[in-house]
């Protein structure tokens, strides 16, 4: 926005037009208001007529401005041929609406641009019949345009005139109609209607950041011989902003002025590390210029830091209560992000400066304020529990569920990467396998060696577990004991591979399948409630399926929970999962892997059919 | 700029001069050595980074002036014609030369639509086989009818299923779907599928909430509609006028959609059907509009963005969403082919 010393109070203005008006005949004042006290506005007027759309109809021959005064009248009488021609080059249409732009000089703009603050479109609607008898009039056409009226004033500028009420054209063909204008509401405000001139002025500048609209009400009189009629119409008034508030904390910081914030478990790219807010009273610069103007940089220091963190920063316009009304200003949240994922390894201490600078401050002082982020990154040590038992069926199936392992903290971890092993340290017993869960940074315990299961020798395995940081290479270990129970039994003939292909409850429960942990598939009875998340189906064990949730051994092989893992064709009613499996499912789903298919049917029902006729047998 | 007055925001200038496609007015700007020569001008004036300047300069201002007398000033579009990106093209490289700065209402560079709503109602009515038991037809669910009588036809299913499908697939757990897939995929349904069709989903009328919901999903708005961030409407604007596209489509609402005072129905000329047809012309653009909640009679409709950070330019990021949210010409023609009545007086 270029800055213009004078501007208008309104951004358009309107007033109708009757064929064969008189020439002098003055039509309506155009008001600009002041940014500085010495200035002088001085008029001028476009040099076209345009239609809506900008069509340009034709040079203005008609109408004049007074150029300091701003007072619009009719210079040429608007005949009814002048009318045709006008109405024919806008395309024939009984409606004719023209408009005029109004310039406040010194303006070097060109005739195209008429863009508020420095000009102002004068809307005319041409009426297609002379000037109706004053008696006819009605008071609200008599008082006031037909578009209601608002206006926009500056705050912090010299008080000034910005509205004049009375209709110039009427008073000027209707002389004998008295017609008197009041302003209501506006007792201790800063506005002024004097009842003399009808012009109404501000007392005093205005501060939006005490109050941003009034909604006064214009009342007008109107007296014709013995009646008297009152009308009244709203009369806003909206303050536009300037850039006069500095920016401050709000909240989140010490005494010295700083947020701290420690870096330990998560350390991965994007982390959110500290939030600061900044309180701004402004609503300037809006949303499509603010990240422009209202910069944020970190200050150069630490090599390290300015590598490893940056700002985000996200403004918000929020709502103030000042005087029992509520005010528009601006939260602008500021984020310290980790910029890359730091290894394990890393520690610092160190306080980071961020300079907020909003750059279109106009206020005294300041613009500026300094951000200080306290930041601690902690080391993070891998540490197992002491020792791990656990106990495994002889009976458990190759894929089976032992348990769990886990580094200290691990539920917390983001951004490190964890992987775990297991030494064998006994006989030649190696029963179990160990694979790492990326979602939750722990291992999962399971069989894959059923045959070194069963061997009689091997009543107890001992291992290591060892956790190895992928980063930095850093190990913890652990003991681990797993101590075999029960009796190995052969597996009925005939049973399928996965529990998943088992449609009922019996054959379910007489089989075992990959990755059952007792040797037997387990039914889970759903609650036959339509589409359900909780959907009758057999599996290795309902612990862990179906959970919607394909872990890290179930993926290994698509038999062991084609319920939350299968990628393939689901018939039946159902929802599919997020990524792959079923999210829910109709009565009962079973799936064949082999052929990537699942099946949710309505359960067949099971009860004998009793009805009123066969209780009466009975 | 602020406030136009109402009388002034509609097409009152459409409608009187058959006016030449722009791809058929350039062809004939191009025979002609002048025309051409200055149309090559003025496309090297636009097409520079500072625009304003250019245009300031005196041969792009003469070539603007002999360019407003040849046939590519009164030029129109057509919706779903051959070429029509190419046409727009065409249309705005004149016609934003004529405009500096932010205008709030453009001229709609398409046709008028002359056809009248009760073509559609006609079609409509034999689907859901109006004149049965008003009882009856209160408990039915308009939209799902009209999901039926879509599935009927090979085309609209045919299309329905391909939009849906698109815009119900999820990329990852933080990106829901590939919306620009989504919405080409529901330009295509909009644009080749009879408006009998895609009319009966978009504005069936509701008795429950069910229902509402069911409409208020035609778009599948957590994919083309919702996103994370509600961005400022005047923002959003200005994003959608740097895509001719977008931008003709907006300019059409508001030449077939504005709020007349001087029309029974609100609408200007009385015309429903160009009202809804310019409103379903925006949808699978950054200006999409849809019903805001599945609230069954109290229909509000709304691009996906608020007045939230307008600065100074509050009243006018208003009154720009309340074409959108509270414009009786909309409501009255969503209203009025919801209950198939051709015209529907409300206050």
């Amino acid at each position: 926005e270029a800055p213009l010393g004078l501007y208008f109070s309104r951004d358009a203005y309107w007033e109708k037009l009757y064929v064969d008006q008189p020439a002098g005949m003055p039509l309506l004042y155009v008001h600009a208001l002041r940014d500085v006290p010495d200035e002088v506005p001085s008029f001028r007027l476009g040099q076209h007529l345009y239609s809506a759309y900008r069509k340009r109809l034709h040079e203005n021959n008609w109408i004049r401005i007074q150029e300091d005064t701003g007072l619009l009248y009719l210079n040429w009488s608007l005949d009814h041929s002048s009318w045709e021609k006008l109405s024919i080059r806008n395309g024939g249409f009984p409606l004719l609406t023209v408009y005029l732009q109004v310039f406040l000089l010194p303006t070097a703009l060109r005739e195209g641009e008429c863009q508020w603050p420095g000009c102002a479109r004068v809307y005319f609607s041409f009426i297609n019949t002379s000037f109706p008898a004053c008696g006819s009039l009605k008071p609200r056409e008599l008082c006031f345009p037909k578009t209601g009226l608002s206006f926009r004033i500056r705050e912090n500028r010299p008080p000034g005139t910005f509205h004049q009420f009375r209709q110039l054209p009427m008073q000027f063909l209707c002389p004998n109609i008295s017609i008197t204008y009041r302003l209501l509401g506006g007792e201790n405000l800063p506005f002024r209607c004097a009842p003399d001139s009808l012009e109404v002025s501000t007392r005093w500048a205005l501060d939006r950041e005490r109050r941003e609209k009034y909604e006064l009400v214009a009342a007008c009189t109107v007296h014709m011989g013995a009646r008297e009629e009152e009308v009244m119409v709203p009369f806003p008034v909206t303050v536009y902003d300037e850039d006069d508030s500095a920016p401050t904390f709000l909240g989140g910081v010490d005494s010295t002025g700083a947020t701290s914030a420690v870096v330990e478990f998560k350390r991965k790219k994007g982390t959110v590390v500290a939030t600061l807010h900044v309180f701004d009273a402004d609503v300037v610069p809006a949303s499509g210029e603010l990240l422009r103007r209202y910069t944020s940089t970190l200050l150069p220091g630490d090599a390290w830091a300015l590598q490893t963190f940056r700002v985000e920063h996200s403004p918000n316009e929020t709502l103030v209560k000042v005087n029992g009304s509520f005010i528009r200003a601006t939260v602008h949240e500021y984020r310290l992000v980790l910029n890359r994922s730091l290894p394990i390894s890393e520690s610092h201490a160190l306080q980071l400066a961020v300079l907020v600078n909003d750059s279109d401050f106009q206020g005294l002082g300041e613009g500026t304020l300094l951000l200080h982020f306290n930041v601690s990154v902690l080391p993070v040590s891998l540490r197992l529990p002491s020792a791990y038992s656990f106990t495994v069926s002889r009976r458990a199936h190759h894929f089976a569920q032992v348990g769990k392992v886990s580094v200290e903290n691990c539920q917390q971890f983001t951004g490190i990467h964890v992987q775990y092993d297991l030494q064998l340290s006994s006989a030649n017993c190696s029963a179990l396998g160990v694979v790492t869960s990326a979602e939750d940074t722990t291992g999962i315990l399971f069989v894959n060696d059923t045959e070194a299961l069963r061997r009689p020798e091997c009543t107890q395995l001992q291992y290591a577990v060892v956790a190895t940081d992928q980063s930095t290479h850093r190990q913890a270990q652990a003991p681990l004991l797993v101590t075999m129970e029960g009796t190995y039994m052969a597996e009925e003939p005939g049973c399928p591979l996965s529990c998943a292909v088992s449609k009922r409850r019996p054959e379910c429960e007489e089989c075992g399948g990959l990755g059952s942990p007792t040797g037997r598939c387990e039914w889970r009875q759903g609650d036959g409630k339509g589409i359900s998340r909780n959907f009758s189906t057999c599996s290795p064990s309902i612990k862990t399926c179906p959970d919607s949730h394909c872990d890290a051994v179930e993926s290994s092989n698509p038999n062991i929970c084609p319920q939350d893992c299968l990628r393939g064709s689901i018939i039946g009613g159902h929802e599919p999962g997020e990524r792959w499996g079923i999210k829910a499912g109709f009565g009962t789903c079973n799936c064949f892997p082999e052929e990537k298919k699942c099946f949710c049917e309505p359960e067949d029902s099971q009860d004998p059919l009793c009805d009123e006729l066969c209780r009466m047998v009975i | 700029s602020l406030a136009s007055p109402s009388s002034l925001q509609g097409p009152e200038l459409h409608g009187w001069r058959p006016p030449v496609d722009c791809v058929r007015a350039n062809e004939l700007c191009a025979a002609e050595s002048n025309c051409s020569s200055r149309y090559r001008t003025l496309r090297q004036c636009l097409a520079g980074r500072d625009r304003n300047t250019m245009l300031a300069n005196k041969e792009c201002q003469a070539a603007l002036e002999v360019l407003q007398e040849s046939p590519l000033y009164d030029c129109r579009c057509k919706r779903g014609m051959k070429k029509e990106l190419q046409c727009l093209q065409i249309y705005w490289s004149i016609h934003l030369g004529l405009t500096e700065g932010e205008e709030f209402y453009e001229a709609s560079p398409y046709e008028p639509v002359t056809s009248r709503l009760s073509d559609i109602f006609r079609l409509a009515s034999i689907f859901s086989g109006t004149g049965a038991d008003p009882a009856v037809s209160a408990k039915s669910n308009h939209c799902l009818d009209a999901a039926k009588a879509c599935n009927l036809n090979e085309n609209c299913k045919k299309l329905r299923s391909s939009y849906i499908s698109i815009c119900n697939r999820e990329i990852s757990p933080t990106e829901r779907c590939n919306r620009r897939k989504c919405h080409k995929a529901l330009r295509q349904f909009f644009d080749r599928v009879p408006s009998e069709y895609t009319y009966r989903m978009l504005f069936c009328s509701c008795q429950d909430q069910a229902c509402a919901e069911r409409r208020r999903q035609t778009i599948l708005p957590s994919c083309s509609y919702e996103d994370k961030e509600k961005p400022n409407c005047l923002d959003l604007r200005s994003v959608c006028r740097t895509d001719h596209l977008c931008r003709s489509r907006l300019a059409d609402f508001h030449a077939n959609c504005h709020a007349s005072y001087q029309t029974l129905t609100g609408c200007p000329a009385d015309n429903y059907q160009a009202c809804l047809g310019s409103y379903a012309g925006m949808i699978g653009f950054d200006m999409t509009p849809n019903y805001v909640d599945s609230s069954p009679t109290g229909i509000v409709v709304s691009p996906w963005c608020s007045c939230r950070g307008s600065g100074n330019m509050e009243e006018e990021c208003e009154k720009f969403l309340r074409d959108f949210t509270e414009n009786p010409c909309l409501r009255n023609a969503i209203q009025a082919f919801g209950n198939g009545t051709e015209v529907n007086l409300s206050p």
